[in-house]
Formats: structure tokens, sequence, C-alpha cells
């Protein structure tokens, strides 16, 4: 029995490195995310209005891309590795899709960047979701395709340690680890092919000047086609670390295997055929094509609902193990000193909050009162931004001193950190909730308007605005202390006594799991069956409508004589741009 | 499969649960029909708003008793009519107990229009028309904005609705004015506006001219959907123009809602002439709002 570095040195360099990629992103993601919250409560302007675009274009990708793939795919390998017992086939290609991912990031990264200066005619201010006509340069969408590319080699990865161990162990059930990983990379597998159609297809031709124009409808119903799915990509791990690190932390053992994997095929079944859900108040898509999108997404709750039971069953066992009793006394028999398991139950408390405002926006009525309003952040940083993020860090002071064989710096800071996150996340989660039902717009750098005021019903748009800034400020202090935390921990002394790196067997085993549950070719007929019947005719009338490049008109900002200006010679300008603008900001805020 | 007995009420549970939502949401949209936001519409060439029957005719159009349309376009970053806050365009005016049907579209990227703190909220996007049926029955204002970003100067892409008592609210504009170019120093002068009036019943308008320091006031019975005009004479011997070579007129209707300023007022100014230069007769120029126009 010894910590993962001793089982997987190899490996474990490839998670390091992933960890490290991902805490950067979340550094400088929060750092961002700061400036907004000061900036739309105006509380602290120090960048003119049109460059909040650029600052929360930067933050969403940075978080949801960066930060929460570049952990899973850390995490999945480690989930792979340790539940075959085997080290990945090839730690060269392990390498490349690590390489293809970092060169993907520093392509979009450094096309948002560049919108920070004017010295350079590159700019990505589209958001995360990058709707058409709105154009980034080339080299935003280069960076996404190659990013999502290294994805699939790391799938690719962990299929063939799969197959392989499957020729030596014929008979055996796949481990519920590998399972999981398998399922969900299935299930962005099916994803990615809406969004990589419409970049490869549309949006990368159109924005070197191949094509002039695109359909809007269909590049953002493509874009949503993943832009769903791509939700339980960073929910999964969160789960598998609720299924199987939470039983461990809590002193128990899963409840049931079975169940975790009844749940997983229905994520993978579930989670595509709903984007449209997004779409609820777009025009040109009819009513009935909605409506099926929210029946499946009210479907899509079960395994939801399924995963409360089963992570609360299993820290009830666990507290009982170590001696916890009575109805709800067991609560204090659970280990709130340890901030793996204190984080991860405060994510997972989160994250019933997060799925009631997630069932309010699925409803396709209520959801015109509240769509684009403050009240989807809201809800998102309750669920992507805690339930995730925060499970994320939690176990991190379990993983970084697992795959780095550093001792953990500090597990009071650790306790606090985790602590510090859920108490501002309430804060700012809870006032944009209500902004929200006010009509306070997201994405708006100065939400307040001359010819009219937002009105309250109870308290005041500024509590409210306190309350986002004085939460946005906690939320930014714990991902300090979270960073430094890490940092010291990574050039720590050895600790020689690491636990040894395991997962408990479930209660209810493998065995009593149906057979049928692993046959992964059959789940996958199925969702790809689910997905032709959701999308199929939506897609052909949205074509039928707009023409497969639209309607005409231009492109947002117009970019000129784009194709020659791109390559990598551009490269190293930006980045001299970007320095000295960065110098320059510095400067006037000093 | 072994499922432990309270798994098994759990899944039940969620399972009524799910049905429940699916059961009420389709009962609210349905049962009750409320429309959604869907492709009702014919689709609409982005780059040519003004060749298109409707959105070449912006404004608000009575359709019924209590019925009206409101053709907007929704661009970066102003809605015409709505951003009236700044000046830039007409507020959008509508009368109390009304069913409002709104048409939005945009040439540009994709906007939203949101009415603050109600449902009715679309996504506009640009060779779609986004349609929706909203009933005001409060004469109070309502803001808009947009909620979907749409570029640099998102955060200022607002409007209002003016929703006002219905004996308020008219849809009067000044078609036309009959006015003199030049007239003699201390003659009368006669100026005719004609006054349209689009609504679907019989209106009185309160015309109003402007002219030198004073204002004169006609009350004048327009037909529905028709025009009518009337005559003010003004005598400018008493008009208190000190040393001026030109008398600025402007004809304005106590408008209730159209589509651009210009709509409801049209002025001009008339040459003065004193008695050494009277060789010329004055003439009768046709001044309506688009070569009199300048305010
Ligand atoms: C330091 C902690 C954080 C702060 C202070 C923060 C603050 C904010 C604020 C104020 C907004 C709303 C901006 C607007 O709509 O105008 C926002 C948007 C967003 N945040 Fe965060 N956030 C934090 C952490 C996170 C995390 C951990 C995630 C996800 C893992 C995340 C994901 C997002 C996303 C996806 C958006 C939406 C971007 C868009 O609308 O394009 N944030 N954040
Ligand atoms: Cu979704
Ligand atoms: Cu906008």
């Amino acid at each position: 029995m010894s910590a993962y570095i001793d089982q997987f040195p190899e490996e474990a360099k490839v998670i390091r490195s992933a960890f490290y990629a991902s805490f950067f992103a979340l550094a400088l993601g929060a750092a961002f995310g700061l400036i907004q919250t000061l900036h739309r409560t105006d509380f602290v302007r120090i960048i003119p209005a049109e460059m909040y675009y650029t600052v929360l274009t930067a933050h969403g990708v940075l978080m949801v891309v960066t930060f929460t793939i570049f952990f899973l795919v850390a995490i999945f390998t480690w989930a792979v590795t340790t539940s075959l017992d085997r080290g990945v086939e090839d730690i060269r290609f392990t390498w490349s899709w690590y390489g293809l991912m970092t060169l993907g990031t520093a392509f979009a990264a450094i096309a948002i960047l560049a919108g920070f200066t004017d010295r350079t005619e590159i700019s990505a201010d589209v958001l995360f979701t990058f709707y058409a006509p709105l154009q980034a340069h080339p080299m935003f969408y280069v960076g996404l395709v190659l990013f999502v590319i290294g994805t699939w080699l790391a799938g690719a990865d962990w299929f063939r340690s799969w197959w392989a161990w499957k020729q030596e162990n014929p008979d055996k059930r796949i481990p519920l680890p590998t399972f999981m990983v398998l399922t969900t990379m299935i299930m962005w597998y099916l994803a990615t092919l809406g969004v990589a159609t419409s970049i490869i297809a549309f949006l990368l031709p159109w924005s070197l000047g191949l094509i002039d124009t695109v359909n809007p409808t269909l590049t953002r119903t493509l874009f949503w086609f993943w832009g769903h799915p791509v939700v339980y990509f960073w929910l999964m791990p969160a789960y598998m670390m609720w299924y199987i690190m939470l039983p461990k932390f809590s002193g128990g053992r899963l409840f049931s295997d079975p169940l975790a994997r009844v749940v997983f095929v229905l994520f993978l079944l579930l989670s595509t055929p709903v984007g449209i859900h997004h779409q609820y108040l777009d025009p040109g898509i009819a009513e009935g094509f909605k409506f099926i999108a929210m029946t499946n997404t009210m479907f899509l709750l079960l395994p939801s609902l399924l995963t409360a039971f089963t992570v609360v069953a299993s820290m009830e066992h666990g507290a009982r193990q170590r001696g916890g009793e009575g109805y709800f006394g067991w609560l204090g028999a659970l280990p709130w000193r340890d901030p793996v398991f204190t984080g991860m139950a405060l994510a997972g408390l989160m994250f019933a909050a997060g799925g009631f405002s997630g069932m309010i926006n699925a409803g396709m009525n209520i959801n015109y009162l509240v769509h684009n309003s403050l009240w989807v952040p809201g809800h998102f940083h309750l669920t992507v931004g805690t339930a995730v993020a925060l499970t994320f860090m939690a176990v991190s002071y379990y993983f970084i001193p697992q795959v780095t064989g550093r001792r953990l710096a500090s597990k009071q800071i650790a306790l606090v950190q985790v602590v510090m996150w859920f108490v501002g996340m309430t804060f700012m989660s809870n006032a944009m909730h209500r902004g929200g039902l006010l009509g306070m717009p997201r994405r708006t750098a100065e939400p307040e308007y001359a010819g009219f005021q937002f009105e309250t019903a109870i308290g005041t748009v500024g509590e409210l605005n306190a309350q986002i800034a004085l939460g946005g400020v906690l939320l930014t202090l714990s991902t300090l202390l979270f960073i430094v935390n890490m940092s010291i921990t990574a050039l720590n002394d050895r600790d020689d006594d690491l636990p040894s790196n395991t997962i408990p067997e479930p209660l209810s085993g493998p065995n009593e799991a149906p057979l049928v549950l692993d046959n992964l070719k059959l789940w996958t007929a199925i969702a790809v069956v689910l997905v032709i019947f959701a999308y199929s005719l939506p897609l052909a009338s949205i074509v039928e409508r707009g023409g497969l490049f639209g309607p005409g008109g231009d492109a947002f900002p117009m970019f000129l004589e784009l194709a020659d200006s791109f390559g990598f010679a551009l490269v190293g300008e930006t980045l001299s741009a970007m320095v000295s603008s960065l110098l320059e900001t510095l400067r006037t805020v000093v | 499969m072994n499922i432990h007995n309270y798994e098994k009420l759990w899944l039940i549970a969620a399972m009524l649960l799910i049905i429940g939502f699916i059961v009420t949401i389709t009962y609210g949209s349905v049962g009750l029909g409320i429309a959604m936001i869907d492709d009702s519409e014919e689709t609409i060439d982005p780059n040519a708003l003004e060749d298109h029957e409707r959105f070449g005719d912006l404004g608000v159009h009575q359709t019924g008793d209590g019925e009206y349309d409101v053709n907007i376009r929704a661009y970066q970053f102003n809605f015409e009519p709505g951003s009236s806050a700044l000046g830039v365009h007409d507020p959008i005016v509508v009368p109390e107990n009304s069913e409002v049907t709104l048409y939005v579209t945009s040439p540009d990227v994709i906007h939203s229009f949101s009415v603050v703190g109600t449902n009715a909220n679309t996504m506009v996007v640009p060779g779609e028309i986004s349609v929706m049926t909203v009933e005001f029955n409060e004469a109070r204002e309502y803001g808009i904005l947009c909620n979907e970003y749409c570029g640099s100067g998102h955060h200022g892409m607002e409007g209002v609705i003016e929703v006002v008592p219905e004996d308020e609210f008219h849809l009067f504009s000044v078609a036309g004015v009959d006015a003199p170019e030049s007239a003699q120093a201390g003659d009368e002068v006669e100026i005719t506006a004609t006054v349209d009036n689009d609504a679907l019943d019989a209106d009185s308008a309160a015309v109003s001219l402007e002219i030198g320091e004073e204002t004169f006031e006609n009350e004048l019975e327009v037909d529905a959907e028709s025009s009518a005009s009337t005559t003010f004479t003004v005598d400018t011997g008493a008009l208190d123009l000190e040393d001026a070579v030109d008398i600025d007129w402007t004809v304005t209707v106590e408008d209730g809602s159209e589509a651009t300023l210009e709509d409801g007022s049209a002025s001009g100014s008339i040459a003065l002439e004193t008695d050494d230069d009277e060789n010329d007769d004055t003439t009768d120029d046709d001044n309506d709002e688009s070569d009199g126009g300048d305010q």
C-alpha cells in the first residue's frame, strides 16, 4: 500500500501538470471575477466599460473551460490508473494530449487577452458562448479546436487502458471509477460534435474570410448542443468524487455500486438531447422542439436526485461507522475538521440549492422571467462555481500530496478556505438570484439605466450590490488562500506517511449490477438515437429557414484582411503588446 | 439488481416529482395558452429591413379595438422606437387596457428585448422576427433593456414603454402644412395643417401652431384612418417680431405615438417682405414633414 506517486511516478507527473494548469486558470479567473464583481456593482471601476467584456470572456473561458477541464483530465487519469491498477499504455501519448490542451488554451487566451490592448487588431470579446455574428480572431477558434482535440485524445488514452486491461481480465466487471470515466467520455464525444461542427464548418472559415456569412441560429444551436452536456462534463467528475471519495472521507463505503452505474448511464443518455432548453426564447425554433427539450431536461433531474440519496446515505453509513447515532445525531459524528470532507459536503449542500434554481430555469414559462438575468450566473455559481469548483478544491487537499509526495502545507487554512468559499458564495449567489428577479441583466458592465430603475420589493439595489461585492471579495480571498496553500505544498518537504491510494469497496458491489449496465456499445447507440430524435428536426428546420450560411449580414466587429494577419509571427507581437499594456495598466493603477 | 427499500421509495418520489413538473408546465403553457416565442413568423433579410412591409414602417399601429402592433428594430445599441432616455428615438407609447403585439428584429447581431421585471422577454436574432403579445392594464412606465451581450456598448442599450391612460393616447401625425413662403409684414397669413389619424376610431386632435413668440391652438376632429385639415389665421402685425426677417413656425399635434419624432410636428419659416420689394406674389408651398421639417 502506498501513495499514488509511488505507484505511478510517471503518470503522477502528468497529473500534477494538469492540476497546475488548472490552478493557474483558477487564479487568473478569480482575479477577473473580482474585477467584474466590483465593476458591475460600482464599487471599484479600474477598467473602461467596454473592457468589461474582455474580462468576462476571459473569466468564463478560464473558469469553465480551462480550470474545470484540466482538473478533470487529472482526476480521470488518476481514476483509470488507480482502479485498473495499471499505468497508461504510452506516457508519450499522455503528454501529447496534455500538450495539445495547453497549446489550445494558450491560443485562445492570447486572442482574448489581446483585447486589452489597441496595439493589435486581435481580440475575442465574444464571451464563452461566441454567438455569431459577433466574431473573434481566428486564433480563438483554433485554440478551442486544439483544446477539444486534446480532450478527445485523452479519452482515447483511457479507452486504450481499459481495452488492454480487458484483454487480461476478460471476465471482470469494469471497475466503477473507470466505468464513470468511460461513460462520461462517450457523452463528451457525442456532445463535442456540435461545437466542433460549429467551429470547424462555420465560425473558423468565416473568421478567416473563406465564407461571408453564417446562420446565427444554426451556430447558436450547435453551441448549445454542446453547451448543456458540457455542464455534465464538469459535474460528473464532481459526482465521481462524491461517489467514490466522499464515502471514504466520511469513514464508510459507497452505498451501492449498481445504482452509481445507473446514474452515469442516465447522464450519458440524457445530457445531450436537452440543449434547446437554453433557447426557449429564440425565435425561429418551434415550440414543440422546445417542449421536447424541456421534458428531457426534467427526466435529467432523476440521476441527480438519485445521487443526492446515495451521497447522503453513504455519509450516514460513514458517520455510523464512526459511532454516530440518532435520527440526525449522526451528522455530528462526521469529520467536519477535515477540509476534504467539509469542502465536499458544503459543495453538495450548495448543489441542492443550485438544483432548485435549476428546476426553475428548466420550466419553459418561468424561464421567460429569469432568462439572461443575473439569476442565471447566480444559479451556475452554485452548480459549476461551487458544487464542482469547491469539490475540486477540497479534493485537491488530498490529491496534491498524493501526486507530489509532499506534505499539505496547512490543514487549518484549508478548512478556513472551503468555509470561506461557502460563505462568500452564499452572499454572492443569493443576491444575484434576487437581482435577477428584479430584471437585472447578466453580462452587463454597468447595469444602471437612464430611463428606469429596478423596483425592489424588499431591500434595495444598493444592498444587493453590496452583497454581490462582499461575496465576490470573500471568494477571491478564498481562492488566494487555496493557491498559496497549494503552492507551498508543492514546494514542501516529502511526506513519508501519506495515506495509501485506495478506493474502498462499495457496500453492494458490482456483482449485483446487471451485466447489461457494462454494455457501453448499447448505451452509446441509444444515446445517439435520442440525440437524432431531439435534434434532426430542429436542425433541419433551422437550415431550411435561414440557410446553411444564414440570411447575410456583416460580422461584428469587422476584421480586415484577417487571413494574412493570422499566424505564429503574431503571437510574439501580441505577447509583447500584452506585456506593455499590462505594465501601462499597472502604472495607472498604482 | 438489489435496490434498497428506501432507495425504491426515493426513486418513486423522484419520478412523481418529475412528472408533476412536466404536467404543471404543460398545463401552464398549453392549458392557459401562454404563447412562447416560436417559428410562426417568416424570416427576414437583415440587410433590407426598410423594404420589409413591417419594419419599413416602425412604430405603433392599431389593428383592432384595443389591439396594437408595435414594430421595433433592435440594433447596436438602441431600440427604435424605445430608446428615448437619451433622446435618440421616441419611446414606445401604448394605451392602458390594450393588447399589444411586439414585433422585433435585428439588422446586426443577436440582442434581446426584455421588459424589465416581467416575463416579456425574447431574443432578437438577425434574420428572424420575434413576436410577443402583452397585455397592458395599468398606466405606468416599463423599462426595456437588452440582456444578450451584443458588443462594447451593450450596457447602454435601453428603452421605455409608456402605458398612458386611454384618453391621452392618439395616433396622430402631421401629414403636411400649407404655409406661405413669404409675406408682407403686417399682413394676415393662413397656415393650414393636415393631420393624419391612424387609429381605428375618430378622435379629436389638439393642433398647435407656434409662430414667432406666440402659440395658437385648434381643435380638430379627424375620422378613423383618415386626415383632416385646420387653418390658422395669423396677423403678422400682432406678432412681436422685433427686427426679424424670417418668422419661424412649428405645427405640433398632441401625438400618441409614431415611429419617429419628426412625425409629430412640422416646421418651416416665412420670409418677411418690406414695402420696397413688392414684386413677388406670395406662393403657397406644401410644407410636409419631409421638406419643411427640420426642428
Ligand atoms: C473568485 C470567485 C468568482 C467571482 C468573484 C466570480 C464573479 C462573477 C461575476 C460577478 C459574474 C457575472 C458577470 C456578469 O454577468 O456581468 C461571473 C460570471 C461567470 N462566472 Fe464567475 N466568479 C467566480 C468564480 C467562478 C467559478 C469558480 C466559475 C466556474 C468554475 C465561474 C464561472 C463563471 C461563468 C461561466 C460566468 C459567465 C460568463 C458569461 O456570462 O459569459 N465563476 N462571475
Ligand atoms: Cu443546460
Ligand atoms: Cu445587448
